[in-house]
C-alpha cells in the first residue's frame, strides 16, 4: 500500500513540475516583456553533413555555410555576382581573372583574411584526395596565385564563363583549417555573420552573432537550426511557435493551412531546380527518338503539377528554369497528347497485333520500367501516375522504387529505362546542361549524344557575353527537348513560411540564408 | 545460478559477432556505396570509381570483412565516413536519448498495462474488460506516426501545452540540477519534451502488454492453487496479487523484455516524428548514406543491448519463478 502511495506521489510531483514548466516557459522567465529576444529558430528537414563549404553537399550544409562563411562574391536574388570578400574583379584575358580582396576582414578566430586563404581554399578543393563533391564545377581552374596580401589571380585551362557564379563558395582560413584537419567540418571558422557555437548531431545547430562581421553586426543574437525530419510536423512546429521559420521541402497539403494562418507569412519563388524524367538513350527500345517522343506526349505535366504538387511546383518545359537568366518561355515541348503518342509508337513499329491491349513488335511486348527513389513521396506518386498513363496507351509499364543510393547506383550504371529525379542549385545554365547533355558530361546518365549540342555547350562555356550565351543555351535546350533526352516535368518552387514577427527575411531562389544577417525579431 | 549467468553471458559474444557479420555482408551487397553518395549527382562514374578504390571499397568483401573484424577485436569501431568522428563516440552520444525515451515509454506502458490487464482478467466480460480490450485493440492497430501527429496537433497546436518536437535538457541532468540547486525548470523542460514521444510509444506498447497480462492472468486464475488460496480464506487482494499475478508474470516479463529491446534498438518512426535525436535515426541516416562503419557501430550496440536484455529477462525468471531456479540447479 505504501509503495502505491510512493508511486502516486512521484507521478504527481513529475506532473506538477511539467505543468510548472509550461507556465514558466510561456511567460519567458528571462526575457523582459518590452524587448523581444533576438533569437531565430529555424526548422530544417535534415542535419547538415558538414559545415566545411568545400565539402558541403546537402542543402542543410549549404544553409550552415551561408551563416558561417562568405565567398569572394555572393549571388543576389537575380543570381548576379555581387562583391563579398572580393570588392572588385576583372578579366585580364579569356583565361585569367584577378580579384581584389576586402581589407580588414576578420575570421571568427580573429585572424585576417588574405589572398593566401583564398588560394588555400581553392587548392584544397581541387585536390582529388580532398573528395569535394562539386570539384568538377571548378575543374577548369588551373592555378590560383596569391599576388600579394589582397590580390589573387585565377588562371583557367580554358575560357569558363560560369566561373563567377561558382565563386560564392565560402573561404576558409588556411592556418585554422590546416590545424583542425578533418574536424574543421564540425568546428568551422569563417568570416560570416554568425559563429557556429554548438552542434548536437541530428538535433540542433546553434549560432551566435559575430561582433566583428565585416558587413556590420547582425541584429539577431542567436540562430538555432532544429532538425525536424517530418514535413508535416515541421509545419506544425511553426504553427505552434516552436520554430520561427521553415522552408522547402514542405508537403503541398500543408501550405494552404499555413497561408490561412494570420500569425504566419508564406513566400514563394521559383527555385533553381527541376524535376525530370531521364530517358536512357542507350536502351534498345528508347534509342528510337520516336518512342521517346511518344512517351513524352504521355506526360500530363499540368495534372502532375496541380494534383500531386498542388501548384507548388509548376509545369516544366526545358532545363532552363524560370529563375535563370537564360530562361525562355518560347521553347516548345511535347504536349500531353495520347493520340499523338500512339501515332509515334505506330511509326516506330509498335502496334497491338494480337489484340491483347498491349503494343508489340516482332512478337515482343512494349515494356517500360519507371524508377525513382523512396525518399520523396511526391516522386513516387509521379511514377505511379505515369505508369497508369502508359498502360492506358498500351504500354506494359512497371514501377521500381528504391532508396537513393540503390537508385542512383542503377541510374549511373545505365541500368534503367526511365528514371524520375531532380537537379538543384542550377546557378548557371552550364550547370544545368553541360554535365547532363554533353556526350562526355559527367552526369550524362542516359548516354545522350548530339554533336551540335556538344558544340553549343562548349561555346556557352567559352563565351562571356550574356546575350550571346542566352541564344546558345536556348538553342541547345530546344534540341534536347525535341530529342527527349530529358522530359522536364516540373520547375521546382521554393517556399518559405515564417512567423510575422520575423522581419527582413529575403527569399532567394537558391534557398540562401544570407539575408539572416539583416533579420530582426519584432 | 552464477554458472548459468556466466554461460549465458559467454553466448552473447557469438550472437553479437554473428549479427555483425551478417549485417556487414548485407550492407555491402546492396547496391550503392559511400563513394557515390559522397560525390553526389555531379560526379562521373570514373571519379566515383577512383574514390571507391581510395576508400578501399573495391577490395574483395572477405578482405574488407577481415580488416573490420581485426579492428573490432582491438575495440576499434572505426570513424564515420560522413561525420568524420569516431563511431563509438557518435553512438554513445545518441544512446542516452534513446535510453531516456525507452525507459519513460516502458514505465508508462507497464503502469498502464499491468493494472488494466489484471482488472480485465478479474472482471472478465465486464464493461472494464471490454473497454480495456478495446483500448488494446486500438493501440495495437494504430500507426505510431498517426498517434504522434495527433498528439502534436492537440497538445502543441490546439492547447499549447507541450513543445511539438525535439529533446529538452537530458532528464538526469535536469534531475541533478533540481537536487543540487532546487531549480526545477531544467527538469520541467526535459519532461515537457519527453511527454509526447514517451506517451506515443508507451500507449502502443501498453496495448500489447495489457493483452498479455490479461490472458496470462485468466489462465492462472483458473488454476487449483488459486482456488486453494481462496478456500483457505486469503483476502481477495492477496489472492490476485500474491498468488495469481506473480505466476502470471512470466510471459509478461518476456514480452516486456522484448519490447524494451525493440525500444532501445531505436523507435525510428517516433524518433522521426518528434525529431528525437536517438540511435534509430542515426542508424537510418547511416544506412541511407551507406556509412558502413556507423551502420556497423549502431548494429553492434543494438545487438549487444538486445542480448543483455534477453539475459536479464532469463535471469529474472529465476527470481519470479522458483521452479525455473530449481530446474537450472537440477540440470547443473
Amino acid at each position: 500500500m505504501r509503495k502505491n502511495k510512493l508511486v502516486l506521489a512521484t507521478a504527481l510531483v513529475l506532473v506538477l513540475v511539467t505543468m510548472a514548466g509550461c507556465r514558466g516557459s510561456s511567460s519567458g522567465p528571462s526575457a523582459p516583456a518590452s524587448e523581444p529576444r533576438q533569437e531565430l529558430r529555424v526548422g530544417l528537414d535534415v542535419d547538415a553533413g558538414t559545415a566545411d563549404p568545400r565539402l558541403a553537399r546537402d542543402t542543410s550544409a549549404r544553409r550552415v555555410v551561408d551563416l558561417v562563411f562568405n565567398g569572394l562574391v555572393w549571388l543576389d536574388p537575380e543570381l548576379k555576382p555581387q562583391p563579398a570578400l572580393a570588392t572588385s574583379w576583372r578579366q585580364i584575358d579569356p583565361t585569367t581573372w584577378e580579384f581584389t580582396l576586402r581589407e580588414g576582414v576578420k575570421f571568427h578566430d580573429g585572424s585576417e583574411l588574405t589572398a593566401e586563404d583564398v588560394k588555400y581554399t581553392y587548392d584544397t578543393l581541387l585536390d582529388p584526395a580532398f573528395k569535394a563533391p562539386y570539384r568538377s564545377l571548378y575543374a577548369p581552374i588551373k592555378e590560383v596565385i596569391a599576388l600579394d596580401k589582397y590580390h589573387v589571380r585565377f588562371v583557367l585551362s580554358q575560357p569558363y564563363a560560369p566561373l563567377l557564379s561558382y565563386l560564392d563558395m565560402g573561404i576558409v582560413p588556411r592556418a585554422a583549417a590546416q590545424a583542425a584537419g578533418d574536424s574543421f567540418g564540425t568546428k568551422p571558422i569563417g568570416t560570416g555573420p554568425f559563429k557556429l557555437v554548438k552542434w548536437e548531431k541530428n538535433n540542433r545547430i546553434e549560432f551566435e552573432a559575430f561582433p566583428d562581421y565585416w558587413g556590420g553586426v547582425p541584429k539577431l543574437e542567436k540562430v538555432t537550426f532544429l532538425i525536424i525530419p517530418d514535413n508535416t510536423v515541421r509545419a506544425a512546429a511553426l504553427e505552434a511557435g516552436d520554430v520561427d521559420l521553415i522552408h522547402s521541402p514542405l508537403s503541398a497539403q500543408d501550405i494552404p493551412r499555413l497561408q490561412a494562418n494570420p500569425k504566419l507569412k508564406v513566400e514563394k519563388t521559383n527555385a533553381l531546380g527541376f524535376t525530370y524524367v531521364s530517358f536512357n538513350c542507350a536502351d534498345p527500345i528508347l534509342k528510337d527518338v520516336r518512342v521517346r517522343r511518344a512517351l513524352a506526349h504521355l506526360i500530363d505535366k499540368k495534372t502532375i503539377s496541380s494534383t500531386i504538387y498542388q501548384g507548388m511546383d509548376t509545369p516544366g518545359k526545358s532545363p532552363l528554369v524560370p529563375a535563370m537568366w537564360a530562361y525562355s518561355d518560347e521553347i516548345k515541348d511535347p504536349e500531353y497528347d495520347p493520340a499523338r503518342a500512339r501515332e509515334f509508337l505506330a511509326q516506330a513499329g509498335w502496334k497491338d497485333t494480337d489484340g491483347d491491349g498491349v503494343l508489340d513488335r516482332g512478337g515482343k511486348k512494349l515494356t517500360i520500367s519507371l524508377k525513382t527513389h523512396s525518399e520523396d513521396p511526391n516522386r513516387i506518386q509521379v511514377v505511379e501516375f505515369l505508369q497508369n498513363e502508359f498502360r492506358k496507351a498500351g504500354i506494359e509499364a512497371t514501377v521500381e522504387t528504391t532508396e537513393w543510393p540503390t537508385f542512383r547506383d542503377a541510374v549511373q550504371k545505365g541500368d534503367y529505362q526511365l528514371a524520375v529525379l531532380g537537379w538543384l542549385a542550377l546557378v548557371d545554365p552550364d550547370r544545368a546542361m553541360y554535365n547532363q547533355f554533353h556526350s562526355r558530361g559527367a552526369s550524362n546518365d542516359g548516354k545522350y549524344s548530339n554533336p551540335r549540342v556538344d558544340e553549343l555547350l562548349e561555346k556557352g562555356r567559352a563565351t562571356t557575353d550574356i546575350e550571346e550565351r542566352k541564344k546558345i543555351y536556348r538553342e541547345a535546350a530546344q534540341i534536347v527537348v525535341d530529342e527527349v533526352a530529358y522530359a522536364v516535368i516540373l520547375y521546382q518552387g521554393y517556399v518559405v513560411a515564417y512567423n510575422q514577427k520575423v522581419s527582413g527575411f529575403q527569399i532567394h531562389p537558391n534557398a540562401s540564408f544570407a539575408s539572416l544577417a539583416r533579420v530582426t525579431i519584432k | 545460478m552464477l554458472g548459468y549467468i556466466a554461460k549465458r553471458t559467454a553466448l552473447i559474444l557469438p550472437v553479437v559477432l554473428g549479427v555483425c557479420v551478417i549485417v556487414f555482408v548485407l550492407i555491402h551487397l546492396i547496391p550503392g556505396d559511400p563513394a557515390m553518395v559522397m560525390l553526389g549527382q555531379d560526379a562521373s562514374p570514373e571519379e566515383v570509381a577512383r574514390l571507391r578504390s581510395a576508400m578501399g571499397l573495391d577490395r574483395p568483401l572477405a578482405v574488407q570483412l577481415g580488416s573490420f573484424l581485426l579492428r573490432l577485436a582491438h575495440g576499434d569501431l572505426g570513424v564515420s565516413i560522413f561525420q568524420g568522428e569516431p563511431v563509438s563516440r557518435l553512438v554513445l552520444k545518441q544512446l542516452p536519448a534513446t535510453c531516456e525515451l525507452a525507459v519513460a515509454s516502458m514505465l508508462i506502458a507497464v503502469l498502464i498495462a499491468v493494472p488494466l490487464g489484471v482488472i480485465s482478467a478479474v472482471k472478465q466480460h465486464s464493461l472494464v474488460d471490454v473497454a480495456s480490450m478495446g483500448f488494446a485493440q486500438l493501440g495495437v492497430s494504430m500507426p505510431v506516426f498517426w498517434l504522434g501527429v495527433l498528439l502534436i496537433l492537440n497538445f502543441s497546436l490546439r492547447w499549447g501545452l507541450l513543445p511539438s518536437v525535439g529533446r529538452g535538457k537530458p532528464f538526469l541532468e535536469g534531475l541533478a540540477v533540481l537536487l543540487r540547486t532546487g531549480d526545477y525548470l531544467p527538469l520541467a523542460d526535459s519532461l515537457r519534451h519527453l511527454t509526447m514521444p514517451a506517451l506515443t510509444l508507451g500507449l502502443t506498447t501498453a496495448a500489447l502488454i495489457t493483452r498479455m497480462v490479461r490472458s496470462s492472468m485468466l489462465e492462472v486464475l483458473h488454476q487449483d492453487y488459486v482456488r486453494t488460496a481462496r478456500a483457505k480464506g486469503a483476502p481477495e487482494r492477496a489472492v490476485i496479487y500474491r498468488h495469481a499475478l506473480r505466476n502470471a508474470l512470466l510471459p509478461v516479463v518476456t514480452i516486456v523484455g522484448m519490447q524494451f529491446g525493440a525500444l532501445l534498438g531505436g523507435a525510428v518512426v517516433t524518433e522521426t516524428v518528434f525529431a528525437w535525436p536517438g540511435i534509430g535515426r542515426l542508424a537510418i541516416t547511416a544506412i541511407s548514406q551507406r556509412d558502413f562503419p556507423l551502420v556497423q557501430g549502431c548494429v553492434l550496440v543494438v545487438a549487444l543491448v538486445f542480448s543483455l536484455l534477453n539475459l536479464a529477462v532469463d535471469v529474472s525468471y529465476t527470481l519470479i519463478d522458483p521452479r525455473v531456479r530449481h530446474g537450472i540447479a537440477q540440470r547443473q
